[in-house]
């Protein structure tokens, strides 16, 4: 059996609000006397793996613990227990347009973004002008980004994305923006990108589209996995909890 | 066996972190530019601001100081003043830079991996441009005015910048460190700032020394910024160079550096909680 794109293994994630989050200094000297504090487990116990070449969601309600699993998938927060191995060069949109700077132009932002996320300068000159043209921006690439309408900001934000030749992309929730044929022209990238054998972490509230889109699926509840299986039953069953 | 096997692995895990560093110098350099250009994008003089603000505000220290309570002050008070505020600028500019450093990229941070000390870094990028900027104005301004010569100690110059780039980075990345869980520090900043200024010899002359209460001089003395001062001063307008400028000021670069680099790589990890 071949290595998994992705392991998560025995996850657990907490946080500790008031102290942990955001300890001022006066809370801290608080919490020199009174250790006391509640925590918030939002992971707790998460183990699955994605093979190469799939495409697998993640649903759940609001606060089940989603966006922290992509965080931690992603290594920008290092789990309180367990380990995430990644074998391929991940490239996260947890969300659009991380790195780019409103007052700088859109030209400016696609080399922010690409460098931000591991690319270098070299390599982007390369597909500039496909980032250009996939995102339909034209002659607007050279002003700045504050001046963008939200569809064309996110079209490029996901466009550059798009353009990054990942392994495997973690997505929360992007697909959610930009007009149906930007929708449309994303969904048949992603298609794409699976066919050369890359995976897909989709995070969505959009059930129909993860049952379209992924073969697999999990559903979270309160930081725990409560189903894991192929993606219409995972749906049907999440769904039969919200009525 | 195991102590040796440990600090085996402090090392290479250092070189590692240094190796991440240098693959990713681009994004540091444009993040740095990029802000730089951005934060004046909407001002009639831009970038030149940088440079304006500290002659303006030594334009009104020499008014005050200068014009209306003269005193006794060194023939070359205008570049005394003005090299002592620009060398100063650029220390205070790498604290609050790093300061803010994390906290304003905090979707950079939760989003992507990277070496946290990019942002750092890119601060003081973005602040050493400037200086840049500023101690050409000043060499200009000094022959301008005949107030200094330029010597041959100004070869002197880069490595002394090299080693306030250093101090600059472990201030910058310690005060990014703290930060990050301490908000509060952010309001603190500009009246340690403002203590700092006034214990480092800028606005008033180094006479002021001799008769000052023993406890100031040596905590004058202590202050890093008086020897880093003292060493622009030689570089750039041509007074002698003093051995204990060189000791104290690559003494607390070594420190505050490794420092303050240290504890914010020790503490990188965790930094997304906090965000």
């Amino acid at each position: 059996m071949s290595r998994p794109a992705l392991m998560v293994d025995r996850v657990s994630v907490r946080y500790r609000p008031y102290v942990d989050r955001k300890p001022t200094l006066r809370r801290s000297l608080a919490s020199l006397r009174s250790r006391a504090t509640t925590e918030v487990v939002a992971l707790d116990d998460v183990s699955f793996r994605v093979e190469k070449g799939e495409a697998f969601g993640i649903v759940g309600r609001n606060g089940a613990g989603k966006s922290t699993l992509l965080r931690v998938m992603a290594r920008t927060l290092r789990p309180n227990e367990g380990r995430v191995v990644v074998n391929g060069r991940a490239s996260t949109l947890l969300q659009l347009g991380v790195g780019f700077n409103p007052e700088l132009s859109g030209r400016r932002n696609v080399y922010l973004g690409g460098l931000a996320s591991g690319l270098r300068r070299a390599e982007i000159d390369q597909v500039f002008d496909d980032v250009v043209e996939f995102a339909g921006l034209g002659e607007a690439i050279d002003r700045p980004v504050k001046t963008y309408s939200s569809g064309m900001f996110s079209r490029l934000a996901f466009s550059v994305s798009m353009h990054l030749d990942p392994d495997i992309i973690l997505l929360d929730e992007v697909l959610a923006v930009g007009d149906a044929e930007f929708r449309k022209k994303g969904i048949q990238t992603m298609r794409q990108l699976l066919e050369r054998s890359g995976t897909i972490v989709f995070v969505s509230h959009a059930l129909p589209q993860v049952v379209d889109f992924c073969s697999r699926a999990m559903w979270l509840d309160a930081g725990r996995v409560r189903l894991i299986g192929p993606s219409a039953d995972v749906v049907e069953a999440y769904q039969g909890s919200l009525r | 066996m195991a102590t040796a096997s440990h600090r085996q692995s402090v090392i290479s895990r250092a070189l590692d972190y240094l190796r991440d560093l240098a693959r990713r110098r681009e994004f540091a350099l444009a993040l740095g530019t990029g802000n730089l250009k951005a934060r004046n994008a909407n001002t009639g003089l831009g970038i030149l601001w940088w440079v304006l603000n500290p002659l303006l505000l030594g334009a009104v220290y020499y008014l005050v100081f200068g014009v209306i309570f003269p005193g006794r002050r060194p023939d070359n008070f205008l570049v005394y003043l003005l090299s002592g505020m620009f060398v100063f600028h650029f220390t205070s500019q790498s604290m609050t830079g790093g300061a803010n450093s994390i906290i304003s990229n905090a979707k950079l941070l939760a989003n992507l991996r990277f070496p946290r000390l990019i942002l750092p870094i890119s601060a003081l990028i973005e602040a050493a441009s400037g200086f840049l900027v500023s101690l050409g104005l000043l060499v200009s301004i000094a022959v301008i005015t005949g107030q200094a010569s330029i010597t041959h100690r100004i070869l002197y110059l880069p490595v002394v910048i090299g080693v306030h780039l250093l101090f600059n980075l472990g201030l910058g990345a310690m005060t990014a460190r703290l930060a990050v869980p301490f908000r509060d520090i952010n309001n603190l900043i500009p009246y340690i700032n403002r203590i700092w200024l006034y214990l480092s010899p800028i606005i008033w002359p180094l006479s002021f020394l001799d008769d000052a209460e023993p406890w100031v001089r040596t905590a004058i003395r202590l202050n890093p910024m008086y020897d880093f001062i003292g060493l622009y001063r030689s570089a750039l307008l041509g007074s002698p160079i003093i051995a204990d400028h060189v000791i104290g000021a690559v003494a607390a670069a070594l420190v505050v550096g490794f420092l303050g680099i240290g504890l914010f790589v020790k503490y990188e990890g965790h930094m997304v909680r906090y965000l």
